[in-house]
């Protein structure tokens, strides 16, 4: 077991020495989440952009097409050269591989939240510290099985040519239940409606268990070199 | 007290067999056969390689070389056949038997944005290599890297990227190489260095497959050849028995 999580954060450590050496993820991804909050603010008015609602559904655009741009660029690291290849034919298993890129995209999405969040909380307005964990807690839940299903179809896709937009295609519907489950928790936490509270959480950690033990177990089928 | 006189070569050939019979090969291929699609491009390919040979596999473009190296590095399975490596099915291999093995390919496994030294080590612990820094560094010297080991890969030339991934599929000193035309793009010195490194590891008792389009030298560095023709075995026969011209007759098809 502590072989295989070193293995794990050897592989991710990988990733962000080369994501910190060549800073091709995160500009981009930092770029496109503040642009998105930022037209997307001034697209909706200032009355609208004052509530909770508005700014949940914002800012989980910002992360969804941040956190598809992330999936991409990770993979892509391993298409260069044949690097996959490399990996495949170490003494791992495919799971670590899986879990390696899980990991490295659960950083990279969660520098995106730390630029993108802020960046909302002041062009919205909306109080973040009336619940901090609260926000915490949906946004990790939904992060991780949004990560697990798009590393997964990262790599399927990432084998074919046409890469760019079929990423999102495929990855946007069937991470929706997640999606709708984080944006309504959180659209409850800031104050529209009753918080979904205990039962929300426990349904999007449901979602993250079934999404990452099915990703884990069909990652290995559809690796190629 | 034995005649040693009466010694012949037939006498001894069937003792010979039998010790290599209880000695698993290196790599043993029966009906291997793969399809891409609707295309056979391997077609019952039936071999052995003894552990410690050195094997040149020959053929045109699309003569299933590359394939057969892939199937046999576990990167893709067989449709149809059976292999083992070292007396151990590949259908699932172990860490242990992955780790018996190293490749060199057409593309290098390398990250460019790492360094030289970076990309050895990274390899090295995913192997489980000791002191693999060390390693990394000896290796480097091997492949006459040591100057540019700090150097991020991308600013290498052609030459020293597949010196660096002969490095690395070197790191773990594996037991079966198999190396898809290590030659190519390679300036003369370097085709030297390389050869003796490949040559140098055979001496070691390690099992190597090359693949080449250069018969000549593929003759002067192997034990052993075989000709791959669409997919098939075309020939196979020890070097001293293999002639140039009709090797290269077999090659062209």
């Amino acid at each position: 077991m502590t072989q295989v999580l070193r293995q794990i954060v050897l592989l991710s450590g990988k990733d962000l020495r080369i994501e910190a050496r060549s800073r091709q993820t995160l500009g981009l991804v930092a770029v496109l989440g503040v642009l998105i909050v930022v037209v997307l603010g001034l697209g909706l008015g200032p009355e609208r952009v004052k509530s909770g609602m508005a700014a949940t559904a914002v800012l989980w655009v910002a992360y969804l097409f941040g956190g598809v741009l992330c999936f991409e660029k990770t993979m892509a690291v391993e298409r260069h050269d044949g690097a996959l290849a490399g990996l495949m034919l170490a003494p791992i298993d495919r799971g670590v591989i899986y879990a390696g890129k899980l990991l490295s995209n659960l950083t990279l999405m969660l520098a995106l939240a730390l630029i993108v969040t802020p960046v909302a909380v002041v062009m919205f307005g909306f109080d973040l510290s009336a619940a901090p964990f609260g926000f915490a807690a949906i946004m990790a839940g939904g992060f991780v099985g949004f990560a697990a299903i798009g590393t997964l179809f990262a790599a399927a896709v990432s084998s074919t040519r046409s890469q760019g937009g079929l990423l999102a295609i495929v990855v946007f519907p069937v991470s929706l239940p997640l999606v709708i489950v984080s944006t309504q928790m959180m659209m409850r936490l800031f104050g529209e409606g009753e918080p979904l509270g205990a039962v929300g959480l426990t349904v999007l950690i449901a979602f993250d268990a079934v999404y990452l033990v099915v990703s884990w177990l069909v990652f290995e089928l559809i690796l190629e070199p | 007290m034995t005649d040693v006189s009466a010694i012949t070569a037939e006498s001894i050939m069937p003792l010979a067999d039998a010790v290599a019979d209880t000695v698993s090969p290196a790599v043993r291929m029966r009906g291997l056969s793969k399809r891409y699609d609707e295309r056979w491009v391997l077609r019952d390919i039936t071999l052995d390689v003894p552990t410690g040979s050195y094997l040149a596999l020959l053929g045109a473009n699309g003569a299933g070389k590359s394939t057969l190296l892939h199937t046999l590095a576990m990167l893709s399975p067989a449709t149809r056949g059976e292999l083992s490596l070292f007396g151990e099915s590949a259908t699932r291999p172990s860490p242990t038997l992955r780790a018996r093995l190293g490749m060199i390919g057409h593309q290098p496994m390398l990250y460019r944005d790492l360094s030289a030294v970076e990309n050895l080590v990274f390899f090295g612990k995913l192997y489980g290599v000791s002191r693999p820094k060390q390693r990394a560094i000896d290796m480097l010297e091997r492949v006459g890297l040591a100057d540019r080991a700090q150097s991020v890969v991308k600013t290498f030339s052609r030459g020293m990227v597949q010196r660096l991934s002969i490095a690395r599929a070197l790191m773990h000193a594996p037991e079966l190489l198999l190396a898809d035309e290590p030659f190519s793009g390679l300036d003369v010195p370097s085709v030297q260095a390389v050869s003796a490194l490949l040559a140098e590891l055979h001496a070691d008792g390690k099992t190597v497959i090359l693949t080449n389009h250069d018969v000549r030298q593929s003759l002067e560095l192997a034990q052993r050849v075989v000709v791959l023709g669409r997919g098939r075995v075309v020939s196979d026969r020890p070097v001293r028995d293999a002639d140039v011209d009709d090797v290269t007759r077999e090659v062209i098809g």
